[in-house]
């Protein structure tokens, strides 16, 4: 038991390092590039979307990185992600009608809380892999959908949901559509910056080994299980905190929180836009986000639309949008490579 | 150093190895041949804690390690080189390296001295996915990865199985270059590599143990080798 403790300890020491060299390493110029950028591009997004919209893109793509970590580095899909959307949502709406006054403290109850059901449903299901581990968070979602709409609906308000009073707390005022898109902006990029770290970090690496061959990990000594369980337990947190201000957003809580149909769409977004990079998260999240907000205008069947482009990415662009970009960039380097070589030879 | 003790492996119903025994000492390299299916696979696998003996014990430094995880064995210093020359192809060389140095808590750049000491012409392909190198290069990595850290056993099945006679004399030339570093239990079936390189030669038939060659000249002798198959 001791051992197992110790070698914990050493674990989470090593991960510290890690993803501290990663913070002190050169390149934090790009990295504060990149952000701007991001930045950037949701600023584009307000005027045609409006604040609350755009707002509503950011929360979306915070859960959808939080996805792809998960499923795109370390390989597990999960039907189930939204039970952490939903505990980090009705956290912030239980806390702030029964506990607080301030939205502040609200978030940092959704995210604990969220963290603890990823800690406890982690250790169960990160033994399991492939269909059986999808399905068996699904099964846990789906508990949690059944746990709001049935036992607990004298406090979570079952099918009516929960609407959220307080909303403002000194500086911090959650009823201003402007200050909401900022403050789910910088949370966006907060989440964003950790994760590029996280995962240009050696145990970014270790994730994508563990996608690859988790039997050869364990070969080189890792204890595969409770890594696996850390990155779990780190993607129901964040996405946790997507809940959280997404309860924010909306002032209101309900069940279509944490429906287990919309986990179809986290997982939509994460391969239209590329898994296994946060960019692709990114981009996926906002064309997700804009195909089912802005088609339905135009077509009554828009869902066509989305299948026909799933079937796209999974018969011939398999890494989204970002790998094809990908692709498309490392082809035009080697192309240009090869003539100035060229051109050089015949000089 | 390392002492199988009498071990029984099955899968399912079918045993696979009876009563095997053997002894490896300190910095030496003991081969282990066989036809197909004599199960020497199979006892690497055991060693490395992926399937537990029905009878018998498995010692290290005087320890019993029967049934530990891979994970404790790696960090205990014994190092498993699969035959199938797996590496992870969707990273870099580099990163392969990487991965096994954050596990052993080596500085990167020392794994990365490690490597290249075995085999400097690795220094071109660190940026290169792992996936794209020659099976002989995959097999060299393979066996670089295992020297990251401290090891103090190495296990290494089938090293040359489908690979030219110029990478054989490659592989050869490092495992020739480890010999005396550290200990290792070699499969092979390339009985002149085995020749040269062997302080003691187990051969398995059916999987049993049918001899055991520890003189030198027993084992330099090719024609002997091909009989104890």
């Amino acid at each position: 038991m001791g051992n197992v403790v110790k070698e914990r300890g050493l674990v989470l020491e090593k991960t510290f390092v890690a993803v501290g060299k990663q913070l002190t390493q050169a390149g934090v110029g790009q990295k504060v590039l990149e952000l701007i950028l991001i930045g950037v591009v949701f600023l584009i997004l307000v005027p045609f979307l409006g604040a609350h919209r755009a707002t509503d893109f950011a929360i979306f793509c915070i859960i959808v990185l939080s996805f792809d970590l998960l499923y795109g580095y370390m390989g597990r899909l999960s039907f189930g992600h939204l039970l952490y959307v939903g505990v980090g949502a009705y956290t912030v709406g239980l806390a702030l009608r029964y506990l607080t006054t301030n939205p502040l403290l609200a978030i940092v109850l959704g995210i604990v809380a969220a963290c603890l059901a990823g800690m406890a449903v982690g250790a169960i299901t990160v033994r399991i892999a492939g269909a059986a581990f999808a399905l068996a968070n699904l099964a846990f979602n789906r508990v949690g959908w059944f746990l709001v709409m049935s036992p607990l609906k004298d406090i979570t308000g079952g099918e009516n949901g929960l609407s959220i009073r307080n909303l403002s707390f000194w500086y911090v005022n959650f009823r201003n559509p402007t200050f909401r898109f900022w403050f789910v902006l910088a949370s966006l990029l907060l989440v964003f910056l950790l994760l590029r770290v996280f995962t240009s970090s050696s145990y970014g690496v270790l994730l994508r080994s563990i996608k690859e061959d988790e039997k050869r990990v364990r070969f080189l000594g890792y204890n595969t299980q409770f890594y696996k369980w850390v990155t779990f337990v780190l993607a129901a947190t964040v996405a946790g905190f997507g809940g959280a201000l997404t309860a924010l957003n909306y002032g209101y809580v309900n069940p279509n929180t944490l429906d287990v149909h919309a986990n179809a769409g986290i997982v939509f977004a994460c391969l239209l836009g590329g898994s296994g990079r946060l960019y692709g998260a990114l981009l996926g999240g906002i064309i997700y986000m804009l195909i089912t907000n802005l088609l339905p205008v135009y077509f009554q069947r828009w869902e066509f639309f989305l299948g026909v482009a799933l079937l796209l990415i999974v018969f011939r662009f398999r890494g989204g949008i970002w790998g094809g970009l990908e692709a498309l960039y490392s082809g035009l380097a080697a192309r240009a490579k090869s003539g100035s070589s060229k051109e050089g030879m015949s000089r | 150093m390392l002492q199988v003790a009498g071990i029984d492996v099955a899968y399912g119903h079918a045993k696979v190895l009876h009563d095997v025994s053997l002894d490896l000492e300190e910095g030496k390299m003991l081969f282990v041949v066989g036809r197909n299916g004599a199960g020497k696979t199979t006892l690497l696998r055991t060693i490395m804690g992926l399937l537990r003996p029905l009878k018998g014990s498995i010692y290290f430094d005087g320890g019993d390690i029967t049934g530990l995880p891979p994970e404790q064995l790696y960090h205990r210093g014994i190092r498993y080189v699969t035959q199938d020359k797996k590496v992870f192809g969707s990273l870099t060389v580099r990163e392969n390296i990487e991965i096994a140095a954050y596990s052993s808590g080596e500085p990167l750049s020392q794994a990365l001295d490690k490597v290249l000491e075995i085999y400097p012409k690795m220094k071109d392909f660190l940026n290169l996915k792992a996936g794209q190198l020659s099976g002989g290069q995959r097999q060299i990595l393979l066996i670089g990865q295992a020297m990251v850290g401290n090891p103090r056993l190495l296990l290494v099945d089938e090293p040359t199985q489908g690979l030219a006679a110029i990478v054989i004399n490659e592989i050869a030339r490092i495992l020739k270059h480890l010999k005396g570093r550290l200990s290792a239990v070699v499969v092979e079936q390339n009985l002149p590599l085995v020749s040269q390189l062997a302080d003691r030669v187990v051969a398995l038939k059916e999987g049993k143990v049918t001899q055991v060659l520890d003189d030198a000249s027993e084992i330099c002798n090719t024609s002997l080798l091909e009989k104890a198959l």
